[in-house]
């Protein structure tokens, strides 16, 4: 009775100090969430005074966006921006890990200057790009008139936009994949390598049947976290390419932005923006279910 | 019986009837003193909003002026452009009154006025009362004010700012010696840029990313257009020969271009005009003209500003202004009519020419005064009559400007931005491009509601 009691109490206690982040949680998150579904069942519009609240067509902007080129162009584009973007990040990460992972007072001065990237606010990182991608001011092009290399303009090409979207989002982020390795790496106890080395491994070998299987819930974890954040690669779209050339390098949120923002369409912007949403919670639910069968699994 | 204090505060006494009637009568005979004087709006806080812009900030510098001339206080919001036009598009279209006045941006004019958003000035210009004789109405370059009318010929904002389109060249030097001549058609700036380019390390010509700005000159010069007959007519017009043959030629001139031009900021064009690494840049006056009144121009000797070249079937540089214009619902009315007539005066507008240099001012009285002449003078180029002579133009014959003052233009553009990309860097011959554009305009408009 009294350990009920006691029970009950604590429960009282955590739903009491538990309350005012989910109240702050609901407004911040939850009602926007909330409103962006209402909103993308009307034909709202900034210029059409009372569309706000015109429900008497709710599905048109889904029924609108399998026939929408330009939307069905971003995923495609924002496919192939993440899915490169994160395996960049996530191999580059590791790697540097594995080198850094090291008791070395250069190496832990390396480490901290690895970090500036990740620190930086991503405008300053997409400026800083913009400076090393622009022809005739970059340092990065005066060093190939030096070596007789002619390059093309990186974020005017068609063949070379979306790589250098993908360059620079990789600068940005590898020192998170960075961090998140590295910390694993160091709670590796150092016997399980010694006894590998003793049975005659390899370093090789010793990567792939003891290092590889302590750090693999990180990477999983890392490139999750990476894949939810590449959809918000948008201030180096917005400041370098602006979605071109053409539609070469526009991701679904920066038609979404367009939408919104240039052309007033806020219920149809809102729609685009609402299937983006499903599309990465149905990408990390799968990833997580996959990490659940892979520990039920061992 | 009732002493002072008890008296009803309304009760006329009268030394108050005699004090009203005397005040009364000099209003009538001094209306336009006794603003300063009587200060009607005394306790009045004017709420106003725009985008910023330079105007503005050295407004801000005179509104104390303002302030203590009429008693009221002025609170200006400025806002980045995007946020600004959206601000004010929801602020109108829901009718509020939390503005008295605003900016009636360009591109949202002509939706706005015909909405019925703003009021009609007309009623404060029309009354002596209000507007004296001196303030002038008609002194604004009709082609600024184009974009402020209705139908019927109603104004509903003057504007304070006027961007005309002309071209810079900045190394002459290098033209001469070259024996080239400053192209005045669009087959000699093709052939003056693709001969300058590469030479000392020039490009021919650079422009910026902001493609539905540069580039309706060029396909309205082939006779092309934007929407078919605006803005009665928005059908766009997107795969006419015309615009298809003037399409083909903007991106053939830019091949004379810096590399990566296509994603060049209006800064990043400007730099490289001042600096003479591009030798031609047209784009708006206030753009262009540093080459030779900037003291950052390293080309100020070998630069010339003129009219862009006229096109085989028409001469239509761009050219756009911005007004000021009072909502329908606001709530202080004539005193914001009292701030508008202020920061458009004469006056105003001479000093913000003579004290600060800013020359995009809209009153033909100052642009073609000696003391703007004056100023605005560089190598024997007379730059107000330039000025002038390209901001009129959308006032003679048709409004070519049309097109952008629309409310649909915003779709179409951006359309037509991503075609011309495509175009430029060789992703698809102009014909395909511009006939998926047209279908693409087509369906975003239909999506947004517009009747085709």
């Amino acid at each position: 009775m009294k350990q009920g009691g006691i029970d009950e109490e604590r429960r009282r206690f955590i739903a009491f100090a538990l309350t005012p982040s989910l109240i702050v949680l609901f407004a911040v998150a939850v009602l926007p969430a909330i409103y962006l579904v209402v909103t993308s069942l009307t034909p709202f519009q900034l210029t059409a005074p009372g569309s706000a609240t015109d429900f008497s067509a709710p599905l048109r902007n889904y029924g609108l966006l399998p026939g929408d080129p330009r939307f069905v162009n971003s995923l495609v584009v924002q496919a192939k921006l993440s899915f490169w973007g994160v395996l960049f990040q996530v191999l580059l990460g590791m790697l540097l890990a594995l080198l850094l992972n090291v008791q070395s007072r250069f190496v832990e001065f390396a480490r901290t200057f690895f970090l500036i990237p990740m620190v930086l606010p991503p405008i300053v990182v997409a400026v800083i790009w913009k400076l090393i991608y622009t022809p005739d001011i970059s340092p990065l092009y005066y060093a190939a008139q030096a070596l007789h290399f002619t390059m093309p303009a990186l974020t005017s090409s068609v063949d070379f936009a979306l790589t250098a979207i993908i360059i620079a989002d990789t600068w940005e982020w590898l020192p998170f994949t960075f961090l998140m390795v590295l910390a694993a790496l160091q709670t590796i106890p150092d016997e399980y390598s010694e006894a590998a080395l003793v049975d005659g491994a390899n370093r090789l070998q010793i990567f792939w049947y003891v290092t590889l299987p302590f750090i693999t819930p990180i990477l999983v974890i890392s490139g999750m976290f990476r894949l939810i954040d590449s959809v918000k690669a948008f201030p180096l779209i917005f400041l370098l390419t602006s979605g071109g050339p053409g539609t070469v390098t526009e991701v679904t949120n920066y038609y979404a932005y367009l939408l919104a923002f240039d052309t007033n369409e806020i219920g149809y912007s809102s729609a685009v923006t609402v299937v983006m949403l499903l599309l990465v919670a149905g990408i990390s639910l799968g990833l997580v279910w996959m990490g659940r069968r892979r520990e039920a699994m061992a | 019986m009732k002493n002072r204090a008890d008296q009803p505060a309304r009760a006329i006494t009268r030394r108050k009837l005699l004090k009203a009637s005397a005040a009364g009568a000099a209003l009538a005979a001094f209306p336009a003193p006794l603003i300063a004087q009587t200060k009607p709006f005394a306790g009045v806080t004017l709420h106003g909003a725009s985008f910023q812009h330079r105007f503005f900030t050295l407004l801000q510098k005179y509104i104390p002026e303002f302030e203590e001339q009429t008693g009221m206080k002025v609170d200006l919001q400025l806002s980045a452009f995007p946020v600004y036009n959206q601000q004010a598009n929801l602020e109108l279209s829901s009718g509020g009154s939390a503005y008295d006045f605003v900016n009636v941006t360009f591109i949202l004019a002509a939706r706005w006025v015909a909405a019925g958003l703003l009021s009609n000035l007309d009623e404060f210009t029309g009354d002596p009362n209000l507007t004296p004789a001196e303030w002038n109405p008609k002194d604004f370059v009709e082609g600024a004010q184009v974009p402020y009318r209705d139908a019927k010929g109603g104004t509903y904002g003057y504007s304070w700012e006027g961007g005309a389109m002309v071209m810079g060249l900045s190394r002459m030097d290098l033209m001469e010696k070259k024996g080239l001549k400053i192209p005045k058609t669009f087959a000699e700036l093709q052939q003056v840029c693709a001969e300058i380019n590469g030479t000392d390390g020039a490009s021919g010509i650079v422009a910026f990313r902001l493609h539905h700005w540069n580039l309706p000159p060029y396909i309205q010069g082939f006779g092309g257009n934007i929407f078919r007959n605006p803005p009665g007519d928005i059908m766009p017009a997107l795969n006419k020969p015309e615009t298809i043959e003037g399409i083909e030629f903007y991106a053939k001139l830019l091949k004379s271009a810096p590399k990566g031009v296509l994603t060049y900021t209006e800064d990043q064009a400007r730099q490289s005009l001042l600096t003479g690494r591009s030798n031609i840049f047209i784009h708006s006056s206030a753009w262009v003209t540093p080459i030779l009144l900037s003291e950052e121009s390293k080309v100020k000797d070998t630069s010339r500003v003129v009219r862009m070249p006229a096109g085989p079937v028409h001469d239509h540089p761009a050219s756009n202004s911005q007004g000021l214009g009072i909502p329908k619902n606001a709530k202080n009315k004539k005193a914001a009519w009292e701030f508008i007539k202020w920061a458009l005066s004469p006056d105003i507008s001479m000093r913000l020419v003579k004290e600060h240099g800013h020359s995009s001012v809209c009153r033909r009285s100052i642009i073609t005064s000696d003391a703007y002449r004056k100023l605005n003078t560089v190598n024997g180029q007379d730059l107000g009559a330039l000025y002038l002579e390209v901001l009129e133009l959308p006032a003679k014959g048709e409004n070519y400007m049309a097109y952008r003052t629309v409310k649909e233009f915003p779709i179409v553009g951006d359309v037509l931005n991503k075609a011309f990309e495509q175009v430029a860097t060789g992703q698809l011959p102009a014909k395909d491009a511009m006939n998926a554009a047209q279908d693409q305009a087509i369906a975003a408009l239909r999506r947004a509601g517009t009747q085709l």
